[in-house]
């Protein structure tokens, strides 16, 4: 009887290794079909953008040694860990966009017929471009927000009207930021492409000042 | 005379012969162009998944140091009342930010483009970058706690891209098909996904089976924590 349950386990366990084999497997070939069936010069447009990441990475794992350092440091000198816990507080409010912030960056002004969707690709770029922070006219953008439609043109921010024009405010390296925005083919040349009687301005602004999310 | 039909016969046929010599040019230069094309195509995707890896490798370092950090943090809140109060601080702040793992009953929306074998869809690629943004806006809009794409937890700085079509989200690269995991309340989360005024162009166009389109309740959704970079450089705390 014992024996028969032992070979029970066995079998499911191997059903399952299996099956995670198999998946796994399969993953690693979509993947490796996905890059196979792009042109070089995607794949160097891929190996850019990874390589910024990964250094971006390196710069924050060499930060984070840096801090750990100090922080063991503090506390084996008795003098406990509080301007570790400052530091980390500060970091997490502007990242959760809970904290009001402020920095150079650009701002995005729409005038005329725009939607929510348009507006939902904006905000996706101007994160792609690195926006540390971003507001939509007086409403920040958090982590879980959403853009819907509004009544006679207007759009919702978080369940909130937003009546235009809407300025779309972005924290983070100006020219970066703006150069994303106008390059030839980009963002703002497809959307004057497609809403031809709304008028899209894009500014550097050296200082901006952003509201926090709404605490819940 | 002989000379005049011999030349009127030349010149008749001078167009065939320029069209194919066109046409035989035409087709080697394709010829040397695919060639050089698949030439790169191996070490580029070599390199793109080298890099891939090493990304893998630097996030887990990223998540080690910040486990050794918050132990630190954790062990001397302990000793001191400021410190634990931040603490509870922080703890409130990483859990609204994505940085935590989450689990509970949720909606799992998984798309893919469809391809048959032959069709044009298969030299063309399709990027649904902008139809993952779609989901993931619905399922802000129906109260998710968490939305994460594949293994990717979404958060405040997270974008959905492509490179031709390659999706990238969070800087990393994910592969087809794509599920859009969201933990929240599985009714009001397929309120807004059903909802026909939402997704409206992705649900027309696996109406024409040119993408494939699944939503499935799941009592129990584990959704990972974000393990990229936090660090802001521009913007200040105020």
């Amino acid at each position: 009887m014992r024996s028969r349950a032992g070979v029970l386990a066995v079998t499911a366990m191997a059903l399952f290794l299996g099956v995670l084999v198999v998946t796994q497997f399969r993953s690693r070939e979509a993947y490796s079909r996905t890059l196979q069936q792009e042109t070089p010069e995607s794949l160097a447009t891929l190996i850019a953008s990874l390589n910024d990441r990964n250094r971006i990475l390196r710069d924050e794992i060499f930060d984070l040694r840096l801090r750990l350092e100090r922080a063991q440091g503090s506390v084996a000198g008795g003098r406990g860990s509080l301007d570790e816990a400052e530091r980390s507080l500060a970091q997490l409010r502007v990242f959760s966009a809970r904290s009001r912030v402020t920095g150079p960056g650009i701002g995005v002004r729409v005038e005329g017929q725009f939607d929510e969707r348009a507006l939902s690709d904006l905000v996706n770029e101007l994160r792609n471009a690195g926006a540390e922070a971003i507001a939509v006219n007086d409403a920040r953008v958090g982590p879980r927000t959403w853009f819907g439609p509004g009544s006679s043109g207007t759009l919702v921010v978080d369940g909130r009207e937003v009546r235009g024009p809407w300025i779309i405010h972005a924290i983070g390296d100006p020219e970066v930021l703006y150069v994303a925005m106008t390059r030839t083919g980009g963002i703002v040349g497809q959307f004057e492409l497609i809403y031809q009687r709304t008028r899209f301005t894009v500014g550097r602004e050296t200082t901006l000042d952003l509201p926090a999310v709404p605490s819940t | 005379m002989t000379d005049i039909r011999a030349l009127q016969k030349g010149l008749a046929l001078l167009p065939a012969a320029v069209l194919f010599g066109f046409l035989v040019a035409t087709q080697w230069s394709t010829l040397v162009a695919q060639d050089v094309a698949i030439r790169y195509i191996d070490p580029l995707s070599g390199t793109v998944d080298r890099l891939q890896g090493e990304q893998t490798s630097l996030k887990t370092e990223l998540s080690d140091l910040r486990s050794k950090l918050d132990e630190i943090q954790r062990t001397a809140s302990t000793q001191s009342g400021t410190v634990k109060d931040l603490q509870s601080r922080i703890d409130d702040l990483k859990a609204s930010a994505g940085l935590t793992e989450v689990r509970g009953e949720g909606v799992i929306v998984t798309i893919d483009a469809v391809r048959t074998a032959g069709s044009k869809d298969q030299e063309r690629q399709v990027c649904l970058a902008p139809d993952l943004t779609d989901i993931v806006n619905a399922a802000w809009h129906g109260g998710a706690r968490a939305v994460a794409i594949n293994s990717e937890r979404l958060v405040a700085s997270s974008s959905v891209y492509c490179v031709g079509a390659t999706i990238v989200v969070n800087g990393t690269i994910v592969s087809a098909p794509f599920a859009v995991s969201a933990v929240g309340q599985a009714s009001s989360l397929l309120g807004v996904i059903d909802d026909p005024a939402q997704l409206r162009d992705l649900k027309r166009r696996r109406d024409q089976l040119a993408v494939d389109l699944r939503v499935a309740r799941s009592p129990l959704l584990t959704l990972p924590a974000y393990t990229g970079p936090l660090a802001a450089r521009s913007a200040k705390a105020e």
